[in-house]
């Protein structure tokens, strides 16, 4: 009798403890904890509350403009911050969305330290993308009434941007609130217990449980950027789209996967999904897609992967997992473009990764983004040609293909407005790089250089200077920034929708500030379209994709390609015309790239063996930067083939258009003040364009990769 | 001897009574603040921050202006206000503005009228231009094929051969600052001259030559007052603010007598 209940009771007991142990391993594993998502059940999601904001405002009175079916170049910036970026507020910028706005329409606005900034021409659309997290609070640090300006961590803060204390002087202290004071203010949590915690939880609103945050101030400041965008917004002339930065990091090395997101509609959620709700870009992507469900369109819009050191194109997810299919047609349905270059340099390609570009080494910026000291961004993953390469790679391994993005340009400005004229430039960040001494152009003098080494020393940078021929320059990194940065849409018209579809369906190029306007469509019967006839952009949208499409194999014709770029009649002439190529070798998956100049000035042909135009003899006057006025065309236009095509081989075409060489913004800072150049920076830059490509589809191969130790779970599942 | 003594001593008292008498000090140490000045300072408030501001912010904002004002009456005690150049250029501010604020009256219709009248280039509505245009590109030897072409056309209606334009074939009612930006400038500026349905040029932009066909131009046009009623009222008060500086400055400066050295080098 006792040893029958013994065996029962481990017949009953050991199934028992083998089901706890696999419940408590599954938990662990996949970690999902039952009870907690019962208690989840009880949360709502804040985020994805919408809110209209749309404003009353009368009838425009201008006309609407035609629907142009062969669509327009428009030129605008979508990312721009104000007042209410945390770090805006820092640098001593006053100026709100309204005045950005105004600027881009072509008033003229105020920088913090007193000068006008004026555009030359306005632009067509613009959108105000200030930093999410911490939206308006520290404009409410600074003001000495508010509650929270009484907290210790807002004291440094407290009446920061009053008048008498927008001065070049107060860096030093400015460079320290940013640096130190901010970061420990805004990590501070109530304890579990507060009310404002439970409400955190209850609204999935993390940031409620900071004590250094005010849900009320914040929403505030979201809703004036969203009426700003709204009223500015002026269909068929002008074009305001709701926005802000998403601005999160890897943890440990900082590397920067900072996106900018914008709405295309007048309704936008309550608040902005930022960097405290998740660091991980995946999450951001599940909140677009939230939105969507309730028929709101976002996109968003990375930038800066120059300073990712190698994580913006990773080769595995942000938490490290295996890329795969799900993975990669999120991330592409919600950030169809990427942007390429901006004020803190241009993320094309580096000359490491690039050894055979002989234009490679163009505005490299090889700093993490806000690493303090500056600490060195590793190219391999921070550029874009690399990553579209690395994009066949993954789908040549059937992970799927997230790197197939178009291409926009625009400025990060922080003080409401762009800078894009080599000749008239302010960086970006207000009263930390407004002068020239500053941001290293020209020597600087005795109590400069003390003033600077207080600040950097805040900065947490020991080297602060070089000294050159000339005297004792910065050498902070703000050399390594430069005047650049437009968003280039072809649409019908100019509406929000219009153009918002543009960028969805890729159909967009950047600019390094000039207005460069390129056209690109590839197919395979364009060289039958006449190249002086009127019919020509109809013909080759009847015959061809245009760029951001892919283009399917017909057998194994070899493709044209038809490019057509106009100059910026306010800028240099235009010196070539070249598409860059990036395929996989269909045996190993192994990237290549080949640029080729395709189109040359005055004139001249490509020399068939080496892929290049011949030097068309412009020149740039460095003593006072004119330039050759014989030299350089207002437009060219051409159609290639591929000398190389191979029709199995996955690959991808983009242009560059290359102006004639010009001054560069620190060469012209020099000049303007009596000096010569800095020896250790180019003197010139080459103004250009890039297309977004156009992805050639070979037939599908049925060639599967099997990794060392067995066949590949990855797959078409 | 002690008697003068005495009158000296009750003279010296009485000035002292009188002095105390003339200066009440207590008063100079009083802060009134009115009711309006808190409320609008308060619904200032909200406008910046977005809520109502709780008891202690409320506080606050009242503690701010006291000790504001405490600390401004102490400096106009030690003279501060003197040679300052942001204050010189704020009170400057505060007349003008004074100035600017004593015609706040609407303007009769009369006023209204002749302003219009006297400005009317502000109100004027731009001509408007519909063309046509064949292009040649100066990459390909664009003037004398243009001359040809123009020649061509004119003389008979046989096809030109021209190269098509980055921007398009038609442009519909754009006024001469779009041109501008399409075209270039100095393109722009030949349209006073054409005329209607007939090719003229070549003109040159910046991108080549072109030929160009007028279809249509609507004349620019001064509107009727009562289109532009609400913007010429606030030319007007505008207006009307700048000038009233202006001529107070002038009725007042023949008061003054500028010293100034004439010999200064700099």
């Amino acid at each position: 009798m006792k040893k029958n209940t013994y065996i029962r009771k481990i017949l009953i007991g050991t199934p028992l403890i083998f089901i706890i142990v696999l419940g408590l391993i599954f938990v662990d594993v996949y970690d999902s904890r039952p009870i907690l998502n019962l208690f989840k059940k009880t949360q709502s999601d804040s985020a994805l509350q919408l809110v209209d904001y749309s404003v009353d405002k009368p009838a425009s009175s201008k006309a609407m403009p035609a629907v142009n079916p062969e669509r327009n170049a428009y030129f605008g910036d979508v990312h721009v911050h104000t007042k209410y970026s945390f770090d805006a507020y820092v640098f001593g910028v006053t100026a709100s969305p309204d005045d950005a706005y105004n600027y881009a329409k072509g008033q003229g606005i105020s920088h913090p330290l007193g000068y006008e900034m004026k555009l030359r021409e306005p632009l067509d659309f613009y959108s105000v993308t200030d930093h999410g997290f911490y939206m308006g609070m520290i404009q409410a640090y600074a003001d000495t009434s508010t509650d929270i300006s009484q907290e210790d961590f807002a004291k440094p803060f407290n009446n920061l941007n009053r008048p008498e204390n927008l001065n070049v002087e107060s860096a030093a202290e400015r460079s320290n609130i940013f640096s130190s004071v901010l970061a420990n203010a805004i990590i501070q949590p109530n304890p579990w217990w507060h009310p404002d915690t439970l409400k955190a939880w209850f609204t999935k609103n993390t940031q409620r449980a900071l004590n250094s945050f005010d849900y009320d101030i914040h929403k505030s400041a979201w809703s004036d950027i969203a009426r700003s965008a709204n009223e500015h917004n002026d269909p068929g002339h002008f074009t305001a789209f709701i926005g802000y930065e998403f601005t999160t990091s890897t943890d440990t090395e900082g590397g920067n996967l900072h996106r900018n997101v914008i709405f295309n509609s007048s309704i936008a959620s309550i608040r902005p999904w930022t960097r405290i709700d998740s660091l991980n870009p995946e999450d951001l992507w599940t909140w677009q897609d939230g939105l969507r469900d309730k028929g709101i369109d976002t996109i968003s819009m990375p930038h800066n992967s120059n300073g990712s050191n190698g994580q913006m194109f990773e080769m595995e997810t942000f938490k490290g997992n295996a890329i795969n299919r799900a993975y990669a047609e999120k991330r592409m349905r919600n950030e169809p473009i990427v942007e390429i270059t901006q004020v803190k340099g241009t993320s094309d390609t580096h000359p490491l990764l690039s050894p055979d570009d002989e234009w490679a080494d163009f505005e490299i910026m090889d700093k993490r983004v806000g690493s303090r000291p500056p600490t060195y961004s590793k190219p391999s993953g921070s550029y874009v040609r690399q990553a579209y390469q690395d994009g066949l790679t993954l789908d040549f391994t059937k992970q799927g293909n997230p790197y197939k993005f178009g291409l926009i340009g625009s400025t990060d400005t922080h003080t409401g407005a762009g800078s894009f004229d080599e000749s008239n430039y302010w960086s970006k960040v207000g009263l930390l790089d407004g002068r020239p001494s500053n941001r290293g152009s020209v020597p600087l003098n005795q109590a400069q250089g003390k003033l600077l080494e207080e600040y950097m020393s805040a900065f947490n940078q020991p080297v602060s200077t070089v000294e050159l021929d000339q005297g004792s320059y910065a050498n902070t990194g703000f050399t390594q920034w430069g005047a650049s940065g437009l968003a280039g849409a072809w649409a019908e018209e100019n509406t929000r929708d219009s153009i918002f579809k543009a960028f969805k369906r890729k159909e967009t190029f950047a600019t390094t500030g000039s207005r460069i306007a390129v056209r690109f469509f590839a197919g395979y019967d364009l060289s039958s379209i006449d190249l002086n006839a009127d019919s020509l952009v109809s013909e080759a949208y009847a015959k061809g994709v245009t760029m951001g499409s892919d283009l399917m194999n017909e057998g194994n014709k070899a493709p044209d390609f038809l490019v057509w770029a106009q100059r910026d009649k306010n800028g240099a002439a235009l010196q070539r015309i070249q598409i860059i190529k990036g395929w996989i070798d269909m045996n190993s998956g192994t990237p290549h790239e080949e640029v080729y100049d395709v189109a040359c000035s005055d004139g001249m042909s490509v020399d068939p063996i080496s892929n290049r135009c011949p030097d068309n003899g412009a020149r740039v006057n460095i003593n006072d930067c004119s330039i050759s006025q014989d030299a350089g065309a207002s437009e060219l236009k051409t159609v290639w083939n591929d000398p190389d095509f191979d029709s199995s081989a996955k690959s991808f075409y983009y242009v560059r258009v290359l102006e004639n060489p010009t001054c560069r913004w620190s060469t012209w800072d020099a000049i303007k003040a009596g000096f010569k150049p800095r020896e250790d920076l180019h003197e010139t830059i080459q103004e250009r364009a890039w297309s977004s490509p156009i992805w050639y589809v070979p037939a599908a191969s049925d060639i599967t990769v099997i990794p060392l130790g067995g066949s590949i779970a990855i797959g078409d599942s | 001897m002690k008697a003068k003594i005495f009158i000296f001593f009750s003279i010296g008292l009485l000035v002292y009574l009188i002095d105390i008498g003339l200066n009440p000090d207590d008063n100079a140490k009083n802060i009134y603040i009115s009711d309006q000045e808190i409320t609008s300072l308060i619904s200032a408030w909200k406008s910046q921050v977005g809520r109502n501001p709780t008891e202690d912010e409320i506080a606050r904002i009242i503690n701010n202006l006291i000790e504001e004002e405490i600390l401004y009456r102490e400096a106009l005690l030690l003279g501060l206000d003197k040679e300052d150049r942001i204050i010189k250029r704020r009170l400057a501010q505060k007349i003008t503005f004074l100035k600017q604020e004593t015609l706040t009256d609407k303007p009769s219709n009369e006023a209204l009228i002749n302003f219009y009248e006297l400005n009317k280039n502000n109100y004027y509505i731009q001509p408007t231009f519909s063309f046509t245009h064949y292009y040649f590109s100066a990459e390909n030897n664009s003037k004398a094929r243009s001359n040809a072409a123009i020649k061509l056309i004119l003389s008979s209606s046989s096809k030109i051969k021209s190269d098509p334009f980055f921007l398009g074939k038609n442009f519909i009612d754009k006024t001469k600052d779009e041109i501008s930006r399409n075209f270039g400038k100095f393109f722009s500026s030949n349209f006073n001259e054409i005329s209607l349905d007939q090719w003229s040029g070549p003109f040159k932009s910046s991108f080549g030559h072109h030929i160009v066909l007028l279809k249509d131009s609507k004349p620019g046009y001064f509107p009727l007052i009562t289109e532009v009623l609400n913007q010429v009222e606030v030319d007007l008060l505008a207006a009307q603010k700048e000038s009233a500086v202006t001529t107070y400055i002038d009725q007042i400066k023949s008061e003054y007598k500028i010293i100034i050295n004439p010999d200064l080098e700099f």
